[in-house]
């Protein structure tokens, strides 16, 4: 019965505070992230010769890293140019600009697979480059790269975790400080991945959603 | 004026590595008229449709729409260029996330800036021109290949081109319903539509045809009435393939 009181009066509070700062962490990295990578990707596949080195240089930068180092640039390195990002924005910064260089690669590949027929045709009836895709390759394009995207944010939500180490407390902040308070581990990281399993599960229910809202003929799963 | 090409493309070159695929052709095309292209796969006989919009870059060669020179390097007349100039293609290439009214109308929307309804009233005419108005909510996964083929013809048709190029466009349906697309290019024949199309159909060819282009090797090797090329050709290449694709077509199609 302690450990249920323990867990009532502490534990809860404190990790829905934290949880109320995931998401406010989670929401905005993910759409930047998701914007980033249909810029970047649609760069990589159709943009000038050296916007397209440009962008390759930034994927490989931020997906050859990890992400701490990337936090740690964005929250300790940057004061040393008189640049200084409060936890939270150097949180977004971190998170939107490493989801955004995976998210790349999932558009790319999409892009790639689109038939070279659908830009002739869309060439042949006097559209520009940009005109066809925004009309004809990215709707077709992120229709596939969906399921990957989706698995992206995923990944996004769990990695808002380091968020705590450049001081910005979400939820796993909140855990630490409070197991360490307590010297209560287990239950504490229990109940905080219990937290993120929710969240995800949410987070895979609504992409799925949206997969079906998206879904056309001649675009739909092959599956079930 | 009567007689002064709508379209005219001189000394059209083409070469992919050493390998030439269009040797220089030249050829112009008046008002109502129907060229018709023929001869063997590979022949060049899509390459030169490709490069009289573009979508293949010639390696030399001019192209006169009206009278004045394409310039296909610089973007915006290029872009203007094509929308003068419908293309349809073997596969038809319909936008397949779109449906057959959206396939029609997302050009005028989106090149020719047109609003709304007047782009939907437009498409939805084009569409009931090929007989297709019952199907204008389907998308190209629910429509058989000649329904897709009409589709393109329509899309095609929206912009209000002056000419029109068809790579052969029956090729890839089936034997029932190629009917149905001739059908359509026929009625664009009779409304005096300018096209240049790319065929097998030898029968369709020799009945509407203003005159029959043979081509091989990425060469122009005769051209004419159609009764002359395919009864009394003087070339002995002409004369042998004529022969061979009546044989497979039957003069009965």
């Amino acid at each position: 019965m302690d450990e249920w009181q323990f867990f009532q009066s502490q534990v809860f509070p404190s990790l829905m505070k934290g949880f109320k700062v995931s998401i406010s962490l989670i929401l905005p990295s993910a759409f930047l992230g998701v914007c980033i990578g249909i810029w970047a990707g649609s760069m990589r596949v159709y943009g000038s010769t050296w916007l397209r080195k440009l962008v390759d240089a930034y994927v490989a930068i931020f997906r050859g890293t990890p992400l701490v180092v990337q936090l740690f640039f964005w929250y300790f390195g940057l004061p040393h140019v008189g640049i200084y990002l409060s936890p939270f924005a150097a949180s977004v910064v971190g998170f939107s600009l490493c989801s955004g260089a995976y998210q790349s690669e999932y558009v790319r590949g999409a892009l790639l697979s689109i038939k070279k027929g659908q830009m002739l045709a869309a060439q042949a009836l006097g559209f520009s480059k940009w005109q066809m895709l925004r009309s004809v390759i990215l709707p077709q394009a992120l229709r596939r790269a969906l399921p990957g995207c989706g698995n992206e944010i995923i990944y996004l939500i769990k990695y808002s975790s380091l968020a705590y180490m450049v001081t910005c407390i979400e939820m796993t902040g909140e855990a630490k400080i409070l197991a360490s308070h307590y010297f209560k581990y287990t239950e504490v990281f229990l109940a905080v991945g219990a937290f993120y399993l929710v969240l995800v599960s949410l987070a895979g229910w609504f992409l799925h959603h949206l997969e079906g809202r998206l879904s056309i003929p001649g675009f739909e799963h092959h599956g079930k | 004026m009567e007689n002064d090409p709508i379209l005219r493309i001189e000394d059209i070159k083409k070469a992919y590595r050493a390998r030439e695929i269009l040797k220089g052709i030249s050829l112009s095309i008046s008002k109502g008229e129907l060229k018709v292209l023929i001869g063997p796969s590979g022949g060049g006989k899509s390459t030169l449709l490709q490069c009289i919009n573009f979508l293949v870059m010639p390696d030399g060669g001019d192209v006169w729409l009206e009278g004045r020179k394409v310039n296909p390097h610089r973007k915006r007349e290029l872009y203007g260029y094509r929308q003068q100039v419908g293309m349809i293609f073997q596969d038809f290439n319909l936008f397949d996330h779109l449906s057959a009214l959206q396939n029609v109308q997302i050009a005028l929307l989106r090149v020719k800036g047109m609003d709304k309804k007047s782009a939907r009233e437009r498409a939805v005419a084009e569409l009931e021109r090929v007989g297709l108005g019952k199907h204008i909510d389907h998308y190209p996964a629910q429509l058989s290949g000649g329904q897709k083929q009409r589709v393109s013809i329509a899309r095609a048709l929206a912009m209000d081109p002056k000419v029109m190029l068809l790579d052969e466009p029956t090729s890839a349906l089936d034997p029932e319903l190629i009917g149905e697309v001739l059908a359509v290019i026929k009625n664009l024949v009779a409304n005096g539509m300018t096209m240049i199309m790319a065929t097998h159909q030898i029968s369709f060819s020799s009945a509407f045809a203003t005159e029959i282009i043979f081509m091989e090797d990425g060469l122009i090797v005769e051209q004419g009435p159609p009764s002359k090329i395919l009864s009394s050709a003087e070339c002995a290449r002409t004369k042998e393939f004529c022969s061979k694709i009546y044989d497979l077509h039957g003069e009965g199609n």
